[in-house]
């Protein structure tokens, strides 16, 4: 049994030496974490504002104006996008080039006409066979209307109690009473994204997916060492030694999990404490889906490593289930923003497994239990990639 | 040297698909002895010596090693064995120290015996003090010694050696042969394989002939050139042969073999002094001119070309 050792320590000699590993194994699934993360919005800033730009331009000096343009502020529709150097004919031109998904102008005595509850427009440029449009025009007829109920309730108050209500007064009340509005609909996040902060939901799923993907993509230098292993005939000499070819099988397998597990566990503290991706929330979890994982990815390796003939075989042997596994196992895309039969589909893949474990942990906030059947699943896959790289063997080099 | 047999092979076969590799070899080789298996390319050397190391399962037959039968006691058989392959299989991105340090393990070395051996081999093979420097920058010569000291590290008791000499620069090769008759000197068992008739000739005690897969002699060199009887080999290059000069030297009385290699052509005769005039006599007839004739003695060349009507490098 120690030769297994034997072997495995040689294997991660070799690999030490090759500055690929460690691009592979570490610096590329930190790389593309960030990038992943910053395309699904997980650094917060203007770019993960979702609300639709929207151009302003005030030609009214008015204080219902201001309330206007307070409301027009607060939605959560329309980002108000204000530059008072701008003219209606730029404003015209950035909707027209798409940099704007409209535009409001308030006209002079815009707010005379409002107070005086006669008719006042607001000019709007847009494109009105947009669905932005329909969204905005929606929020637009929403804030228009709140205006124009406050004016009218104001005027109401004002002619009973006069004194003690006067018109301003009773109009901001009035406004101020949507702040809290009898009905609402009140969003919750899990509690692992509300500890972990506001822009941990993209690296919650991120993170583990450029993990596992890069997992995936770190065996085709560890198959390599396999292939050289053969094509060196150092193989053949191991099997003329008194050294069993499943002491062999081992050996390089050990080599393997230990390179992916440590690669998982390097991964795993700098998601946690670089980037805030609550990992350690149930710790014996996460070490078992990372276990797994790593059997499971180890044993893939094994197999490749063993089917490969040549170097270029085990970099495609290894690029090809990256790409397959991870982007049907929702790496690249959450397996919950596509249907159900991709769902389904998805999950032949291991990397879907990997992922709902972690995600349980990190995004969904759940707990041990909850990662049981995708470590049954990943454990499953372990020994079955694992038989069929044995099989290969004992057909490959004949007996 | 013991008369009891180290290596006993007893009608072993082998075939991949349609190809017959190996057909029905037997030999003996004794303790202590080197024993080579000369042929050319292609006859079976390799895949002899691979069923002899449990590397390939043989159609039929046996072999035992050390008492240890192929068939029933792999593990056994590899306990004593130590072999040198054709091919350099070590690993060239560990140095020296760090290959003959794994190799000691998986011989089932450890400790301070371990230390002491490859300090030992690597005096032995003349790198101590190259011993850190990874294999994938040594001269081929180099790597040679390295992995024909792997197989030292356990002192097996039989050594097989694939062709230790394919592609080496001649120091290296002369190196190489010298360590194998030290191996011999301390009582190992060699077995030898080679296409160099010269190396053969040299180093080992019994000879065995493959060709296509078949032993078609075996013996000391003695005995081996005894085959041929008083048979001489003439060597001549000719110029301006069209072919037909080689037809009529087949036809001489006296001639029993003509065989072309590489623009040299191998003839054996009964009586050099008789037949090589009739040569000339049969060149200048076909208006061809030989340039170059050389008389050889009796050799394991000659042994080859009697047997099989082909020169061994063919």
């Amino acid at each position: 049994m120690i030769r297994v050792l034997d072997i495995a320590l040689k294997d991660l000699l070799q690999l030490s030496r090759d500055f690929k590993t460690f691009m592979f194994l570490l610096i590329m699934p930190i790389l593309f974490t960030f990038l992943f993360g910053y395309a699904f919005g997980g650094f917060g800033g203007n770019e993960s504002d979702s609300r639709l730009p929207v151009g302003y331009l005030s030609q009214d000096d008015n204080w219902v104006t201001d309330s206007l343009h307070e409301l027009l502020t607060k939605s959560e529709v329309i980002r108000l996008d204000e530059n008072e150097f701008r003219s209606t004919a730029d404003l015209e031109r950035l909707v027209a080039e798409g940099e704007l998904a409209a535009a409001i102008i308030v006209p002079d005595g815009y707010g005379r006409a409002v107070l005086k509850d006669k008719t006042a427009r607001l000019t709007v440029i847009a494109d009105t066979g947009t669905q932005a449009w329909i969204t905005i025009e929606a929020d637009l007829l929403t804030i228009a209307g709140r205006l124009h109920d406050a004016i009218r309730t104001a005027s109401i108050i004002e002619s009973v109690d006069a004194e003690r209500m006067p018109f301003k007064y009773a109009f901001e009340q009035s406004l101020s009473a949507w702040d809290e509005p009898p009905i609402a609909i009140k969003e919750t996040k899990s509690a692992a994204i509300e500890k972990a902060g506001s822009n941990s939901s993209a690296m919650a799923h991120t993170a583990p997916a450029m993990m596992l993907q890069f997992a995936i993509a770190g065996l085709l230098t560890a198959a390599q060492v396999i292939v050289t292993e053969r094509k060196s005939r150092t193989l053949q000499r191991l099997l003329t030694t008194a050294t069993s070819r499943i002491h062999i099988v081992f050996g390089h397998f050990l080599a393997i999990f230990f390179l992916i597990f440590t690669q998982f566990t390097i991964l795993i503290a700098f998601g946690q404490f670089a980037l805030k991706v609550d990992y350690l929330r149930v710790p014996a979890a996460t070490l078992l889906v990372a276990f797994t994982a790593a059997l499971c990815i180890s044993a893939l390796g094994l197999f490749i490593g063993i089917v490969a003939k040549t170097e270029e075989q085990a970099i495609a042997f290894s690029l090809i289930p990256m790409f397959v596994f991870s982007g049907l196992g929702g790496a690249w895309v959450p397996l919950e923003f596509t249907g159900e039969t991709f769902q389904a589909i998805g999950h032949i893949s291991p990397v879907a497994w990997g992922m709902d474990g972690f995600e349980n942990i990190v995004a969904r906030g759940l707990g041990f239990e909850s990662v049981l059947l995708s470590s049954m699943a990943l454990t499953g896959y372990a020994i079955f990639f694992f038989l069929l790289a044995v099989w290969r063997l004992n057909v490959t080099e004949e007996k | 040297m013991s008369n009891m047999a180290a290596i006993e092979v007893l009608n072993l076969y082998k075939s991949f698909g349609e190809n017959q590799a190996v057909q029905g070899v037997s030999f003996d080789v004794s303790q202590g002895e080197i024993f080579s298996l000369l042929g050319p390319n292609g006859a079976g050397k390799t895949t002899t010596i691979s069923m002899l190391s449990c590397l390939l399962r043989p159609n039929e037959g046996d072999a035992r090693v050390m008492g240890h039968s192929i068939r029933t006691d792999a593990m056994g058989v590899k306990s004593v064995l130590g072999v040198v392959p054709q091919e350099i299989a070590l690993y060239e991105d560990l140095t020296a120290r760090e290959n003959l340090s794994f190799w000691g393990k998986m011989y089932g070395l450890r400790g301070l015996e371990l230390k002491k051996r490859v300090g030992e081999v690597l005096e032995v093979i003349g790198l101590l003090d190259r011993a850190n420097e990874r294999v994938g920058k040594y001269s081929g010569g180099m790597k040679r010694r390295v992995n024909i000291g792997v197989s030292l590290l356990h002192k097996p008791k039989v050594i097989y050696m694939d062709e230790p000499t394919v592609g080496i620069d001649p120091q290296s090769r002369r190196s190489i042969l010298d360590s194998v008759v030290a191996l011999k000197d301390q009582g190992m068992t060699v077995l030898y394989t080679t296409h160099y008739m010269e190396e053969a000739q040299e180093l080992s005690n019994h000879i065995a002939i493959m060709d296509h897969g078949k032993m078609i002699a075996c013996g000391t060199h003695d005995e081996l050139v005894k085959l041929v009887g008083g048979q001489t080999r003439i060597d001549l290059t000719l110029h301006m042969d069209d072919g037909k000069t080689i037809d009529a030297w087949r036809d001489i009385e006296g001639v029993t073999h003509v065989a072309a290699e590489n623009g040299t052509i191998a003839v054996l005769v009964n009586d050099s002094n008789i037949v090589l005039p009739k040569l000339f006599e049969a060149a200048t007839n076909h208006s061809a001119r030989i340039t170059s004739v050389a008389i050889r003695e009796p050799n394991l060349e000659a042994v080859f070309l009697h047997l099989t009507g082909r020169a061994l490098r063919d």
